[in-house]
Formats: C-alpha cells, sequence, structure tokens
C-alpha cells in the first residue's frame, strides 16, 4: 500500500491505496468522483481529462502516487453550488452536449486552452480539443461553447 | 388522425435548454459504471481467440485455485441451470414491415445466442466462460488461466464465401448459411419495363461493417436479494428500452419477470449497440444469485470494439432502367446482409427493403434480400439502419446514370421526384409514404450550400492544387419501432407534473423536450415537468428509443392523455364550486366557470385533490403501427490533396424533415452527430480482420477511426416541417436521417472531384490510401477503381 495525499477540488485528499492505483480509479473509485469517466484503454478519448496544477492530464494514464502534493480539478469542482461556471454554462447554452459522457473531459480540455490562450480562433479550438472525442455532437455544438465559453470567462476576468 | 390545435403551443417549437445539463456538466450523471455496493465481486470474461472453433474441453481448475477466485462457469453451467438462449425479437414483425423469410418462403432461422455458448465459438472474442472474483484484476488475472481447448474450424468473413458449396455452416440448422432469402415487387412488371428501357445503368456497392461505438463502453451492478428472490441490473441501454429488456433478461434467465428491476438512468450514447441484450449482464445477474454478491462488470474499450453489436455490411446489386428523356421506369435490386454469427437484428435488411427506390417515383420495382451467416460479431441496428445502405444504392446509382448518359444530375432528380401532391404514396415495393416537399428540401439544401458559388471555389481550389468536388443526395427514410406507448402523468399536491413513460434516451433530450410537449398540452409551466424514465419500477409499459419512434410516440400518448386528465380537472373544479361539469372550462390553463368567482390552474387543483384524499392522474395507453417517412438532402464539398489522396471536407449542409419540430436546438443537435456518423463511415471507419486468423484489427481508437474535431467541417442545418398526417402532432423523427444521406452525398462529392481521371465510383471508407491508389490506377488506365470491391458476388443464384 502506498500512501498519497492530494489537493481534490480544494479539499485534502489522504488516503492509503494499492500502488498501481490510477488517478482515475482513486477519484472514481476512492473519492466517488464519478464525473471523471473512462471511455478507452489507450490515452484517445480525453473522457477522463482533469486538471493537475491547471494543466490538462488524461487521468487514465497516470498512477495516483505520481499525483502526490497535487492538486487536481475535476469536473464536481467547477460550479458553485447552482451557478455553473462560465464553460459549463457555455456548454449548456450551445447544446454542446448530448450524452454527456464526454462532456467533462472536454470542459476541461477547454479549460486549459483557455488559459494558453485568451481568445481562441475557431481552428486553435478543433485543433485544441483533438485529444477529446465525442460520438453525439459532430463537434459543431461544442466548438460553438468553448468559444463563448472564452469569451464569458475573458468578460468575468 | 386528429391534428391538435397547435395556436396555444409556446414551448413546442421553442429552443428550450435542457434539464439534463445541469447534473451531466457538474458530473453528477448516473451512467452504467457509476454504480458500486459493499460486497461486490468482479466478473471478467473468457473469450474466443478464434473466430470459429469448437470448444472441447474447459479446465478452470487452475484458475479455481487463484487468488480471490469465487467461481468460473462456462455453457455447461448455464445448461445445467436452464439458462436460455435471448429472444432477440430478431425477424422484424410490425404491422407495416416488410416480411422477410426463410429460404423458399419459410420461417427464418435466427441461431441461438446462448449467454455462454457450450458447443463452438462462431466469431473472435465470443465469450466461453466467465469468472467472479473479488476484485477485477484477480478476475482478469484467473480469466487468463483458464484452459480452453478448441479445435479451431475454417471460419467465414464475407458473405458471398459463406455460400459457396463446401463452405463451413455456422449453423448446422443451416447448412448453406442462408437465413433470409425473400423478394419482393412486381417481377414481371419490372421485367418488361427493363426490356423497354432506352438505357440502363447497373453497379454494385459494399456498405461496409463499421461500429456503433458510443463513448461509454458497457457496464453494470447485478444485484440479488435472497429473502425476496429479487434481482436488480444497473446498468445503461437504449433501444427496446427496460421495459422489453426485462423480458429478454428474464425469460434467458428462466425467471419471473416480476423479480426482476433494471434501472438505467444515464446512457453514454447508444446508436443501436444497446439496443438488444448482452450476456455480460444476463451472466452478472445469474451469477449475483449463484454467489450471493452483488456482481459488477465494465468491458474495457478493447473488450467493447471486439464484441459489441455491429452496424451496416450490406452488398447490393442495383440497375435502374430509364427511358431516353430521362424517366426512371424501373430498378432491380438484390441485397445481402452480413448478420454475423448468430442474428440479432434483421431490422436494417428490412428497412432497406422498403425503402430501395428512394425519393423518386419510380413505377416498377423487384428486391431480392437475403441474409447471410459468418463468423463475424453479430449485426444489429445501428443508427439509420438500413438506410444508409439503399440511399447510397440509389443516388449513387443517379449520379452514374447521369455521367454515363449526359445527364445534369440535378436535373434528373427533378424530373423524377415523387410530387408533394402524390401524396399518400406508395412505392413499387409496397411502402406508402406519409408527406413530404423533396424538391423544396433540394432548393432550400442547394441554397444554404451556396450551390452557385461553387464554381468559384472550385477554381481557387485548382490554383492552390486542390480537386475540388460537389456532392449531392437526397435521402428518405422511415420511422416505425415499437408500436406500444405509455403515458402515466400525476400532478403532485407539491406542484408538480410527473410523467412516467418508456422510452430510453442516450443523449436526445427526452426529459427536456418531452417537458415542452406536456407543458404545452396541460398549459402548465415546464419548469414544473419532470419527465421520469428509466427505472422498472415506476415504467412498465413501454417501446424505448429506437426507429425513430420516441417523440412522435411519447407525444401521441401525451395528447390523448392530456384530454383525459383536463376532463378530470373538470370533474374536480366542478365539484369543489358545486356547479355541473359541463359549466367548467379549461381556458389558457385555468379551469373556469361562469357560474363562480374562484378558477384553479392544474397546480393549485391538485392541492385541492389532495384536501379531498383523491389525485390527479391518468394512465393512458397506445398502440400506433403506421410509419412515418422523415427526409431530406445533403450538399457537401470535398478537396482532394491529389499527392496524398488526402480528403478534405469543406462544407456540408443538411435539410431534414422531421414534421413538427419540438426543439430546434436538440433537433440540430442530433442532425449534426447524425452527419458526423455518416462522415465517419464515408471516410474513416472500416472494421478489418486478419485474413489468416479472423482476428478483428480494430480493436482501439488508434485502429479504428473516428471522426474529430479536425475532420469534420462545419455544419450548416435547416429543418423542414411538413406535418405527418399520421399522429395528432404531425411529429416524423429527427435524429437519424442524416447519416442516410451523408455517406452518398460525400462519395458524390469525392466521385465530383476525382472525375476528370474518369473514376466514378470509389469504395467506401474513401481513405487517402484508398483515394491515392484510385488515382494511380486511373493514371496507368486501368478500370479497377470503377469494379465494386465485394464484386465477387453470384447474384441471381
Ligand atoms: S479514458 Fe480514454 S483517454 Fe483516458
Ligand atoms: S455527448 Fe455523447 S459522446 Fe459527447
Amino acid at each position: 500500500m502506498a500512501r498519497v495525499s492530494i489537493k481534490v477540488n480544494g479539499k485534502d485528499e489522504a488516503c492509503e491505496i494499492k500502488p498501481r492505483t490510477l488517478l482515475v480509479e482513486f477519484l472514481r473509485d476512492h473519492l466517488g468522483l464519478t464525473g471523471t469517466h473512462v471511455g478507452c484503454d489507450t490515452t484517445q478519448c480525453g473522457c477522463c481529462i482533469v486538471l493537475i496544477d491547471g494543466k490538462a492530464v488524461n487521468s487514465c494514464t497516470m498512477l495516483a502516487v505520481q499525483a502526490n502534493g497535487a492538486d487536481v480539478t475535476t469536473i464536481e469542482g467547477l460550479a458553485d453550488g447552482g451557478k455553473l461556471h462560465p464553460m459549463q454554462a457555455a456548454f449548456r447554452e450551445h447544446h454542446a452536449l448530448q450524452c454527456g459522457f464526454c462532456t467533462p473531459g472536454f470542459i476541461m480540455s477547454a479549460l486549459e486552452l483557455v488559459a494558453k490562450k485568451k481568445n481562441p480562433t475557431e481552428a486553435d479550438i478543433r485543433y485544441g480539443l483533438l485529444g477529446n472525442m465525442c460520438r453525439c455532437t459532430g463537434y459543431e455544438n461544442i466548438i460553438k461553447a468553448v468559444k463563448a465559453g472564452a469569451e464569458a470567462m475573458a468578460r468575468v476576468g | 388522425m386528429n391534428q391538435v390545435d397547435a395556436s396555444s403551443f409556446h414551448e413546442i417549437g421553442r429552443s428550450v435548454r435542457r434539464k439534463e445539463d445541469f447534473r451531466l456538466l457538474t458530473g453528477k450523471g448516473h451512467f452504467a459504471d457509476d454504480y458500486n455496493m459493499p460486497g461486490q465481486a468482479w466478473t471478467v470474461m473468457v473469450r474466443s481467440p478464434h473466430a470459429h472453433a469448437r470448444i472441447v474441453r474447459i479446465d478452470a481448475a487452475k484458475a479455481r485455485a487463484m487468488p480471490g477466485v469465487l467461481a468460473v462457469f462456462s455453457g455447461a453451467d448455464c445448461a445445467a441451470d436452464g439458462l436460455r438462449p435471448f429472444n432477440h425479437n430478431a425477424v422484424p414483425s410490425t404491422k407495416y414491415d416488410m416480411k422477410l423469410t426463410g429460404p423458399g418462403g419459410g420461417s427464418v432461422f435466427v441461431g441461438r445466442h446462448m449467454l455462454l455458448p457450450a458447443d463452438k465459438a462462431r466469431y473472435f472474442g465470443e465469450a466461453v466462460a466467465m469468472v467472479v472474483a473479488e476484485s477485477r484484476e484477480q478476475a482478469e488475472d484467473a480469466a487468463d488461466a483458464v484452459a480452453v481447448d478448441y479445435e479451431p474450424l475454417r471460419f467465414l468473413e464475407r458473405t458471398e464465401d459463406a455460400v459457396v458449396p463446401g463452405a463451413p455452416a455456422v449453423w448446422d440448422e443451416a447448412p448453406n448459411n442462408v437465413l433470409v432469402d425473400a423478394f419482393f415487387g412486381d417481377h414481371a412488371a419490372t421485367e418488361r419495363a427493363f426490356a423497354a428501357a432506352d438505357h440502363v445503368i447497373g453497379h454494385e456497392f459494399h456498405v461496409g461493417r463499421i461500429m456503433p461505438l458510443p463513448l461509454e463502453p458497457r457496464a453494470g451492478l447485478a444485484h440479488y436479494d435472497a429473502a425476496s428472490g429479487n434481482y436488480t441490473l444497473y446498468f445503461s441501454t437504449g433501444g427496446p428500452g427496460i421495459v422489453r429488456q426485462r423480458r429478454q433478461f428474464a425469460a434467458a434467465l428462466a425467471i419471473d419477470q416480476e423479480k426482476l428491476r433494471l434501472v438505467a438512468l444515464d446512457t453514454g450514447g447508444n446508436f443501436g449497440t444497446k439496443n438488444r441484450p448482452y450476456v455480460e449482464h444476463a451472466l452478472a445477474l445469474w451469477a449475483a444469485r449463484k454467489l450471493g454478491r452483488p456482481i459488477k462488470y465494465r468491458a474495457t474499450r478493447h473488450e467493447s470494439m471486439l464484441t459489441e453489436y455491429q452496424g451496416r455490411d450490406l452488398a447490393t446489386k442495383v440497375e435502374l432502367a430509364m427511358r431516353k428523356d430521362g424517366r426512371f421506369l424501373a430498378m432491380r435490386a438484390e441485397n445481402v446482409m452480413n448478420v454475423g454469427a448468430h442474428c440479432v437484428s434483421l431490422s436494417p435488411l428490412a428497412k432497406g427493403a422498403g425503402l430501395i427506390t428512394g425519393s423518386y417515383d419510380i413505377p416498377a420495382a423487384t428486391l431480392r434480400a437475403r441474409g447471410i451467416f459468418t463468423n463475424t460479431v453479430p449485426n444489429n441496428v445501428m443508427r439509420s439502419s438500413g438506410r444508409p445502405e439503399v440511399t447510397f444504392a440509389i443516388e449513387r446509382l443517379i449520379d452514374m446514370a447521369a455521367a454515363e448518359f449526359g445527364f445534369d444530375r440535378i436535373a434528373l432528380r427533378r424530373q423524377n421526384l415523387i410530387r408533394p401532391e402524390q401524396f399518400p404514396y406508395t412505392n413499387a415495393v409496397g411502402s406508402t409514404y406519409d408527406s413530404a416537399t423533396f424538391e423544396a428540401n433540394m432548393d432550400l439544401g442547394m441554397k444554404i450550400a451556396d450551390w452557385g458559388g461553387y464554381e468559384k471555389r472550385r477554381q481557387e481550389a485548382a490554383a492552390r492544387g486542390r480537386l475540388r468536388g460537389l456532392g449531392f443526395a437526397n435521402y428518405i427514410e422511415s420511422s416505425t419501432g415499437s408500436p406500444r406507448e405509455r403515458a402515466e402523468i400525476t400532478v403532485t399536491p407539491t406542484g408538480r407534473v410527473e410523467v412516467v413513460l418508456g422510452t430510453q434516451p442516450s443523449g436526445q433530450s427526452h426529459e427536456t423536450s418531452f417537458a415542452q410537449v406536456a407543458a404545452d398540452l396541460l398549459c402548465v409551466p415546464i419548469d414544473n415537468v419532470e419527465i421520469i424514465l428509466g427505472d422498472t419500477e415506476v415504467v412498465k409499459e413501454g417501446g424505448g428509443s429506437h426507429s425513430g419512434r420516441s417523440m412522435r410516440h411519447a407525444a401521441t400518448v401525451l395528447s390523448l392523455a392530456a384530454p383525459e386528465l383536463i376532463e378530470q380537472g373538470k370533474a374536480l373544479a366542478a365539484d369543489i364550486l358545486g356547479v355541473a361539469p359541463a359549466d367548467v372550462d379549461f381556458a389558457a390553463g385555468r379551469f373556469v366557470s361562469t357560474r363562480a368567482n374562484r378558477t384553479f390552474d392544474f397546480l393549485e387543483l391538485a392541492k385541492e385533490a389532495q384536501a379531498r384524499g383523491g389525485v390527479l392522474k391518468v394512465v393512458k395507453d397506445n398502440e400506433m403501427h403506421t410509419p412515418v417517412f422523415p427526409n431530406g438532402c445533403a450538399v457537401c464539398e470535398v478537396e482532394v490533396d491529389p499527392a496524398t489522396g488526402r480528403v478534405h471536407l469543406t462544407r456540408y449542409a443538411a435539410v431534414d424533415d422531421v414534421g413538427r419540430c419540438i426543439n430546434p436546438m436538440t433537433v440540430d443537435g442530433q442532425t449534426h452527430g447524425s452527419i458526423a456518423h455518416g462522415v465517419g463511415e464515408a471516410l474513416f471507419e472500416q472494421i478489418c480482420l486478419d485474413p489468416a486468423s479472423g482476428r478483428p484489427l480494430t480493436e482501439s481508437f488508434e485502429e479504428y477511426g473516428m471522426p474529430s474535431s479536425t475532420t469534420l467541417p462545419p455544419l450548416t442545418t435547416e429543418i423542414v416541417e411538413v406535418l405527418s398526417p399520421t399522429n395528432p402532432l404531425g411529429i416524423k423523427s429527427g435524429s437519424e436521417g442524416a447519416t442516410a444521406g451523408a455517406p452518398a452525398a460525400i462519395i458524390s462529392g469525392l466521385v465530383d472531384a476525382l472525375k476528370d481521371f474518369g473514376i466514378r465510383d470509389i469504395a467506401m471508407p474513401a481513405t487517402p490510401l484508398a483515394v491515392w491508389q484510385a488515382i494511380e490506377n486511373a493514371k496507368a488506365g486501368s478500370q479497377a477503381n470503377n469494379k465494386a470491391r465485394h464484386g465477387s458476388w453470384k447474384w441471381r443464384a
């Protein structure tokens, strides 16, 4: 067993875990944060993406022990009670989710994208989301939502 | 059918933002893998490493002795416990389905879908044993240690190989592997028309095998309560919905369905693959009883891609007879569906059979439809099942006829389209289309695609060394589906309008769009309406979500239930006001009487009902068989880099007549996704088997061409609402249509881009290699391009 201590959505979580535990398993199985999803086993779908110290990381491809001491944000950590984060709100406003399975990963990727470039172009967004798959939306509304979400985030600073 | 008065609607037709979204955006969904229970054990399947092999012996002694292992079960154990094969209702049987028969007109032998086969593995990856252990890792390790002796047999991948004399039989009961052989249309009239025709064009197409591939792999948690004898399965599903799946699981487990509860709340995509039950869920329920533990199953992506029900795989040979002025006279088609190792659905074959003549007025047609077993994953419905295949055939054939005989491809279509005044229109194979304005669709499609500006874009692309092409396709599809639906509406004293329905969404926004319908029919605020789905504790009847049925069936049964609830309200209001029920009106959402001052809306009335010990509640069942025919067209532009063969989709426009549109935002969203499936099929997606072993080579997203944010173009869509006369709200369907038109439109554009090379056909998926090869062949003067890929079928046996 290994001891990890990770800050998740602002809360310190300290746990004894098997060293082989993936970060996504730690989040889902140990902390019950089931908003982060697993859609593949080859690091391609992006359903599992979380922010680690602000960087979008595939939590299926990292051991929990590697995140020891880090600051992790999952989809559960974005809304302020009943108030959605501007990027979440943009996804709703632009109907960027259907089944919603891919959505948490997209939002996390979008947040990293916007952190890197405040006003991304459509091309920036399309390339920036290459690590996320969606089978429902044809990406059309996701692109629009990320653009709108970026603008809303710029407005609120 | 009576049309509902739409003048007072204010929610229907509005892009209401979704009720589902808050939970899904904050990580609070309930997907299949999100359920866990204390004390749960895990199951992992032992899967066949052969595409076709006799199971000689299964030795689980070593596995049983491994740490944490609780049990290993095989097909023999299932048989000993009296478990039965799944009944998939594979042969479409509603009133308006095309009637498929076995060879010689007999019944159809569909194979047996045992939970674990005891005799043979019939496709690579078929589960032959299950392991249960304390943890998933222990179960995985033990599954590797189960020793199975196989006697490998020759396997079949392609239908044309399955029917040659001496081919191995997938099932002894079908020695030549043929399960369906059916004929439709007027043979004599068709032959006469062909004999009298000035032009005949014919071609063979193969619309290949692809995967629906929802992003959520299948998973589930099974629980058995020994005290009550009740089973519960928490999972995600789609298609026939939990009511039918409950019957199917109960029958396979040989238990009373009243003892089984199915809970499926959020489903992470479906597209058809979750439309039939899976053995792992049934086995988990069985093992939960045998072992007295909750049993969890979760497929890896790899497992999903090996074993999830797949789609398409239709070989078709089509011929079209024409007069020299371009008028279509007759059509002949022979369609062959590769059903896989056992048959879970013939819906694609039947649906396609009814639509071979597409959107065109073709006076005579015949069709021979066959279904063939092979050693491949069972083939199932996939988004728009059967329609993309036949749309591809007729639309590509028209392009070819135009090129061959010197017609303008658009004018040729216009000349032969079914005109609005011809509806209801019965086509030459017997399908009766309800309503459409095909030519207006075309005009709109060409307008939003800026058809007129194409030539300039082509020249501009040519200046950059790119070959630009313009593609077009019309489509018509049929929406049928399970005929029964039930609505249970309760107005609670707490001010909620609870609506229970038996549909099974996987992203189609039912909680929002059904609430729009209920809100307008009952004149209540949409925020007070709650749609309840997905748990057999409350959902007792209903037909699920497939074949574009959900909104049409839900809105129809709601529009039958609402007047009854309003009558109840009137009676109650009359009682309270001390007037006769006939003196109470329901106007603008309020129960009023000219004989009293007090008025009530539904929510106020529900409080009064409670105070009087009553409840405002209605349960309404409806059965509706008549199909509807959503239709539309697609225009796309492609650019080809002739040096690499890379195809770039630059513009895409689609027009879809969905009948009455309840929520334009979600219908457009469905259309976008629907297009994406068609793009994938046309350009990227393909299941490949190793020819030597039958092992699938497309086992992960690394090998399978999923459309991405950079390979899909911006999408322009328009909704057309030609109300269907078949149901009260005039609904057709949105969500599958665009998939039907997309492959034909894209290949049309690609062939247009390559026409100067003399290329008139290109097989799907048109990968860069395939396109580059076609160009190189053309340069070398070879005709290989224009021969169908699966050209070795011996047609007309
Ligand atoms: S689960 Fe697919 S990338 Fe992590
Ligand atoms: S919304 Fe279903 S996979 Fe993206």
